[in-house]
This record gives structure tokens, sequence and C-alpha cells, in this order.
């Protein structure tokens, strides 16, 4: 048993100083990494930017959703849980949850905001 | 609603062409331009982009910004009142309602693609109010003039322009990066990959969601590739804890006996006991590893180093190697394993 617990977190401990030591390495050193690998590096650099656009295409329809059903969100108030990002509609209280793979779910994109000019200041208010 | 659709005519005289080098309008990192014709609207609005460290260029009427635009541009954002009047001063018929915000940011995306916008539409209720054309659909609208629902939108142009100017050395540092960092969690990864690490660390950043409890958004003091290299840490740890506190959920199921006795039927392991099945895949793993190297001896050497937890310095000094033959003996260690991993023979096993 002492042995388990003393074998804890040497392949995480190997592969996470692998991932540091990627960093440290000079552009041209890691395309031609890539290319030994035989990989065209053009071509996974492309595939890895369009992941990113995807999860940020994810959020901003998340956020599309909440706008078209009027709840408001504070964009600083997004937490950490299991299963994802949750948010509550500042005007109603609704929750709303962003999964981490970019799926949405949540009472607040089940329907209108019910209260949405609780905390949505207007164009003459702002302007008095 | 068609009176809502004048889109922008052209200007009487032909304006420049878009500069080949732009000029920026200082030396401030961020930059905005704003149209606005309410003086309150426009003091509120260039308050709250100085706060978010933006220099701020002013124009009341789209023509004005127009000129600006060719002048000046790019800039980081580009604020538009939906009803903005396409010429400012005598000559406005105040009843007719002035909405030449749409033509403007048409008018600018046809200069610039990807110049990042906001459209204030604050007379509306809802985003599904608002008459857009179809191609500035996915232009973002500010509905609710507070200020957190501009700061998350100016945070999205941000992080949107950045994923843009990644080149491709940094997107494949990035994912590389992610790859480790999942093949290191072993189980805990639980059938996810470098990509679903990647796509939460851009979820995450936009959120500015933390552990925490307190929020934290990308600070544009630091690199985006640090960044987004902090976030995939912090986000790697966080699955290895929601992996290990599951082993602990289910440690804490509580039966009672016939006495009421509380007992749980894990009582008899350690506490900090590694569950053993974690251990004989790790110990799989390691073997694998070092099997793939057994003809490389300083590959193995470093290897077994890192393994038992020594630094660099440490395993250069016990088996002799030189900055250059240690660096030569890590890229072929990542090489090799990333090559096994295009090959498939890795990551689909990985933590099932």
């Amino acid at each position: 048993m002492a042995d388990n617990k003393k074998h804890d977190g040497h392949m995480e401990s190997l592969m996470n100083q692998l991932a540091e030591s990627v960093l440290g390495l000079s552009d041209e050193a890691v395309l031609a990494e890539t290319n030994e690998t035989g990989t065209d590096p053009e071509q996974e650099a492309e595939r890895t930017r369009l992941v990113l656009r995807h999860a940020a295409k994810a959020f901003d329809n998340v956020n599309n959703r909440l706008l078209d059903l009027d709840h408001a969100v504070n964009s600083n108030d997004w937490r950490r849980g299991r299963s994802g990002y949750h948010n509550t509609c500042l005007n109603c209280g609704s929750s709303v949850f962003i999964t981490a793979t970019g799926g949405m779910r949540g009472q607040a994109l089940d329907g209108q905001c019910p209260e949405s000019d609780r905390y949505t200041t207007r164009r003459r208010e702002a302007s008095c | 609603m068609a009176h809502l659709l004048p889109y922008l005519e052209p200007p009487s005289t032909p304006l420049p062409p878009p500069l080949t080098s732009p000029r920026s309008i200082n030396a401030s990192p961020k930059s905005a331009l704003l149209v606005e014709n309410d003086e309150h609207l426009l003091n509120f609005f260039r308050r709250s982009l100085t706060d978010e460290g933006y220099a701020v260029r002013t124009a009341a009427d789209s023509e004005e910004a127009l000129r600006l635009y060719h002048d000046c541009a790019p800039f980081n954002v580009v604020l538009i009142d939906y009803y903005v009047p396409q010429k400012n001063g005598s000559g406005i018929d105040c009843l007719v309602p002035q909405t030449h915000g749409i033509g403007l940011a048409r008018a600018i995306r046809e200069i610039n693609l990807s110049q990042g916008i906001i459209i204030a539409a604050l007379d509306y209720q809802t985003a599904q109010e608002v008459t857009r054309p179809r191609e500035l659909m996915h232009i973002p609208l500010l509905i609710d003039i507070s200020n957190f629902q501009l700061r998350g939108l100016l945070e999205k142009i941000e992080v949107d322009r950045m994923l843009e100017m990644l080149t491709t050395a940094e997107l494949l540092k990035l994912q590389r990066f992610a790859d480790f960092r999942v093949r290191g969690l072993g189980r805990a990864a639980d059938g996810r990959t470098g990509k679903d690490l990647l796509g939460e660390a851009v979820v995450r950043t936009l959120t500015g969601a933390e552990d925490t409890q307190k929020g934290r958004h990308w600070n544009k003091n630091v690199d985006f590739v640090q960044h987004l290299a902090g976030a995939i840490r912090s986000i790697s740890n966080c699955w290895k804890r929601h992996c290990k506190e599951e082993v602990y959920l289910v440690s804490e199921l509580v039966i009672h006996d016939v006495e009421g006795q509380e007992y749980s039927p894990l009582d008899n392991l350690a506490s900090e006991q590694v569950a053993a099945d974690q251990c004989l895949i790790e110990k799989d793993e390691e073997s694998r590893v070092l099997a793939t190297f057994k003809d490389d001896s300083d590959a193995t050497h470093v290897l077994q180093g890192l393994l038992n937890g020594l630094k660099k310095h440490e395993i250069m000094l016990r088996y002799g190697l030189g900055e250059k033959q240690y660096a030569a003996v890590v890229k072929r260690i990542r090489v090799k394993l990333m090559g096994l991993k295009s090959g498939g023979t890795r990551g689909e096993k990985h933590g099932r």
C-alpha cells in the first residue's frame, strides 16, 4: 500500500514537465518537432484554432440566447461547478450553465425573463 | 420596421482607400472608436471605455465616424449607437428615427471584416427586436447600459482578436501543452482530450470563472499564450481534484447496522490510499513509456529521473548530461510520445 502512495503522481509529474518544456521552445523548434511527428504543422494549428473558435462561439451562443430572452447576467459572476460554468439572471434569478464542451442548459434558457426591467438600465434612464 | 434600415448612403465625395499602414491613434495598447450623438451617453460610454483601458476617439455621426475609421483604423473595438444620424447638425428631421448605426457597421465591416464592433441598441427590450441584416447578425448588441454587459462584450472581442492572432507555432505549443497535461492525468482525464482542455480554457477565460469563487478574466498584462497555459494548468488540476473527490464520496457512504452504529464499507482502507487500479494503470503507463525508449539510454535516464521527481539540473548532474544534450533528449522524448499519440496507439485508451 505504501508503494501505491509513493507511486502516485509520477506519470503526472513527468507529463507536466514535458508540457512545460514545450512552452519554452522556440517557434522554429516546435514547427520542426511537429514535422518530425509526421504531422502538417499548418493543418494541425488550424484544427486547434477551430477548437478555440468553437469554444468562443459556444459562449456567444449562450449570451445571445440570454439576450434574446431579456435575461441579464453579470459577466463577472460566472462560477465553476462540476458540470460547467454557472450564472444567474440578475432580474429573475433563474440559472444558466455553459458546459465545458460548449453546451448550454438551465432554467434561464427556457423562456423570457419575467422581471426583465428590474436591473436593466435603458437609454432614457442613462440619458437623464 | 423597414424604415429602420435606411443604410448609409454613399458619401458625396469618395472616401480614400483604407491605409495600408494604419496610423494607430496613439501609443495606447487598446483603442476604441465611439460613435454616439447623445451627449450623456457619449460621456457614459467614454468613461466606461476609458476605465477599461481604451484610448477613445469619438464621432457624432456616421460620416464623421467613417472618416475617422479610414484615418485611424484599426481599432480594438468600434462602439456604435443604433440611433446615430448619418450627418450631424441642422437639416435633420428630428421626427424621423436616425438609424444609421447599422449602415455604419456594415460599411466598417466592408473595410475590415474582422473589426470588433458593438452596436448599442438601448431602446430595445430584447436582441430579437433589433432589426439587422443577416450579415450583421453576429455583431454583439448592447441592450443594457449596465457596465457589466459592456465589459463582457469588450472581453469577448479582445479574446476573439487574440485567438485569431495566435500564430501556427503558438497554436501548436498550446495543443502539445494540453495533450501532455491530459496524458498526465491518467484516469482522471475521464476520456477527455487535449482539445477538450483547450476548449474549456477558452470558456473559462470568457466566463472569468475560478474555483476560488472570484472571477478572473484575462489580465491583459499577461501574454495570451501564457494566460491560456495557466488556464489549462488550473483546469487539469481541477479535473484531477474532482476525480480524487469522487473516490472520497464513495468512501463517505455511511451504513447503519442493527444497533444504529454508523460505519463505512471502506473503513478498513487507509484514508490516503491511492486506488489500486489507478496505481496499476499508472505503473502500466510508466512501463510502456520506458519500453518505448529501451534502446535510448540517455532518454531512459532522463525519464527515470523525471519519474523519480528529480529536477533538470539533478538529472544532468547524475547522468553527466550537458545542457544541449539534455534538451536533445527531452526533444526525442516529446517527439516520440507525440508521434505515438498521432499514430493512435495512445489517447483513446487513456482514461477510459
